[in-house]
């Protein structure tokens, strides 16, 4: 029996310290996932990408910045004490049979 | 951290133990210690400050800024750190003081194990402050003096600035407060080095750093008042030059140079020239096995927001958000194309640094300063002065290459 995970979706603070902030993604080749590498302050997208491009991601195939506050962020980490739990007793979409025996 | 009295006349210091090896029989832990290796910890617990100084990194403001982390977090964060094995929490910001509750964080984090240290301007610490303070476990604080009395004001933007961080020194060494100064050297008050050691060490303080601009928050608007190479290097020595004659007089003031780790290799030069070639390989062990500029390793930063920085000058870019993710997590996720390539710095650098013979010793210094004045981010520091043939023919580095390999 595998426990399914307690999230819980972190309240939406400010995060913008002097500018606008973005979430930054890179996928560093055609065949890999896009991954999250941090963030940057910039004012915005087009710089978001150009600093995003001269701290790492000179060589990627695809980089995506989105605004921090456009993300809704849901998680089993518990620094956060505002954090709304989430319905955990959801119905699970996933099943799974056994045919085994059959 | 470079400490020049440690590595130029052999004063041991509580913080040495996080950046040179104890001495063999000595029963603090060696920098080789799994703890000693964990970062310390910056912690900007607000972006308000009282002042509004000319090279902040923070971009502190007067006003309060929304989305601070609250005690409770804070707490919890506190606990995260402890938990992996953090020696040192900096309490910083802003301006550290205009937390209500800075004093029960402070006595968390004593009470969890962690190392409280402060770094403040001084102005708001009366007697009854400091007392919550040291009774709440703080170890030091770190005030800022950054001239005499005329110039600090208006680089820190309030008349009087001087004279209340002054009275906040003479506080805490009253209180029994470890208390050292804290100088970020520019042309604006490069002259006044020695004038400022001084009269600080007449009020009562042992403890000096001094710190080289870092191109970060408001600092990156200032760097025409920057120090050139030559000038740096003459700032540098005359802080050698002052540490040894302060010595000399059996006083043993603590004397550190931060931000730059050219210093690291003109100490091993400085030393051959002044004590031969044993001593200054004496240096270069104690200097290589620091490892150089800490970046993105042995020093961190979280601020105000729960954002992890790679240090706190570089406040531009966060690895990850505490309420995210714990700081553990994001610390060691080396995936971070970033952090990976802080950490491997050595096989990226470019230009006279790629063919340095002091790189395992300084690393290519600050990668915030370079990326702020070129655009490679393993381009060579502009702060670097070494000489042409200090980096093409360092002899005390030669032989201390030479013995290790026989090693």
């Amino acid at each position: 029996m595998i426990e399914k995970a307690h999230r819980a979706m972190i309240w939406n603070y400010p995060r913008d310290a002097s500018e606008q902030e973005w979430e930054v993604f890179i996928r560093e080749g055609r065949d890999e996932p896009l991954r999250h590498v941090g963030s940057i302050t910039a004012p915005d997208n087009e710089m978001a990408h150009e600093q995003a491009s001269r701290l790492f991601a000179r060589y990627a195939t695809d980089v995506w910045v989105c605004p921090v506050d456009a993300i809704a962020r849901y998680s089993t980490h518990d620094l956060d004490r505002n954090a709304k739990p989430v319905n955990s007793d959801a119905d699970e979409s996933r099943t799974h049979e056994d045919l085994s025996d059959i | 951290m470079i400490s020049i009295s440690k590595l130029l006349c052999d004063v041991d210091a509580e913080g040495d133990g996080l950046r040179y090896d104890a001495a063999e029989e000595s029963s603090k832990l060696q920098i080789r210690d799994t703890k000693q290796q964990r970062p310390v910890v910056v912690w900007n617990v607000t972006k308000q400050c009282n002042l509004y100084c000319d090279h902040c990194y923070a971009a502190a403001d007067t006003e309060t800024a929304s989305g601070e982390l609250s005690t409770a977090e804070g707490k919890r964060l506190l606990d995260e750190l402890a938990d992996c094995g953090v020696p040192v929490i900096l309490f910083s910001g802003g301006e550290p003081l205009v937390r209500n509750d800075l004093v029960e964080l402070i006595d968390y984090a004593a009470d969890v194990g962690l190392r409280p240290i402060l770094s403040t301007n001084g102005t708001l610490l009366t007697n009854e402050r400091v007392q919550e303070l040291k009774d709440a476990g703080v170890a030091y604080a770190g005030i800022s003096v950054d001239d005499l009395p005329e110039h600090h004001d208006a680089f820190r933007g309030q008349d009087g600035a001087f004279e209340a961080a002054v009275n906040g020194i003479r506080t805490c060494l009253d209180a029994g407060l470890k208390t050292g100064l804290r100088y970020t050297t520019t042309r604006r008050n490069a002259d006044d080095l020695e004038a400022i050691v001084d009269l600080l060490h007449d009020v009562g303080v042992d403890r000096f750093c001094f710190y080289h601009l870092e191109y970060g928050g408001r600092g990156s608007d200032i760097v025409d008042i920057d120090l050139t190479p030559e000038e740096r290097r003459e700032a540098v020595r005359q802080l050698f030059d002052l540490t040894l004659q302060y010595h000399d007089r059996g006083e043993d003031i603590e004397t550190l140079l931060v931000g730059n780790y050219a210093d690291a290799t003109y100490i091993i030069e400085y030393a051959n020239e002044k004590f031969g070639t044993d001593h200054a390989r004496e240096i270069y062990e104690y200097v290589r096995q620091n490892g150089g500029t800490p970046a993105g390793e042995r020093i961190a930063d979280i601020d105000y927001q729960g954002n992890i920085h790679p240090t706190q000058f570089w406040q531009g870019y966060s690895l990850g958000n505490v309420r995210d993710r714990s700081f553990p997590d994001i610390w060691e996720d080396e995936s971070n194309p970033l952090l990976s390539a802080l950490r491997n710095r050595e096989k990226h650098l470019k230009g006279k640094c790629a063919d340095c013979a002091y790189r395992d010793v300084c690393r290519g210094s600050s990668r915030l300063r370079v990326l702020t004045v070129h655009d490679d981010l393993f381009a060579p520091d502009p702060q670097c002065y070494l000489t042409a043939s200090e980096r093409s023919d360092p002899t005390p580095v030669e032989s201390g290459r030479r013995r290790i390999d026989t090693e």
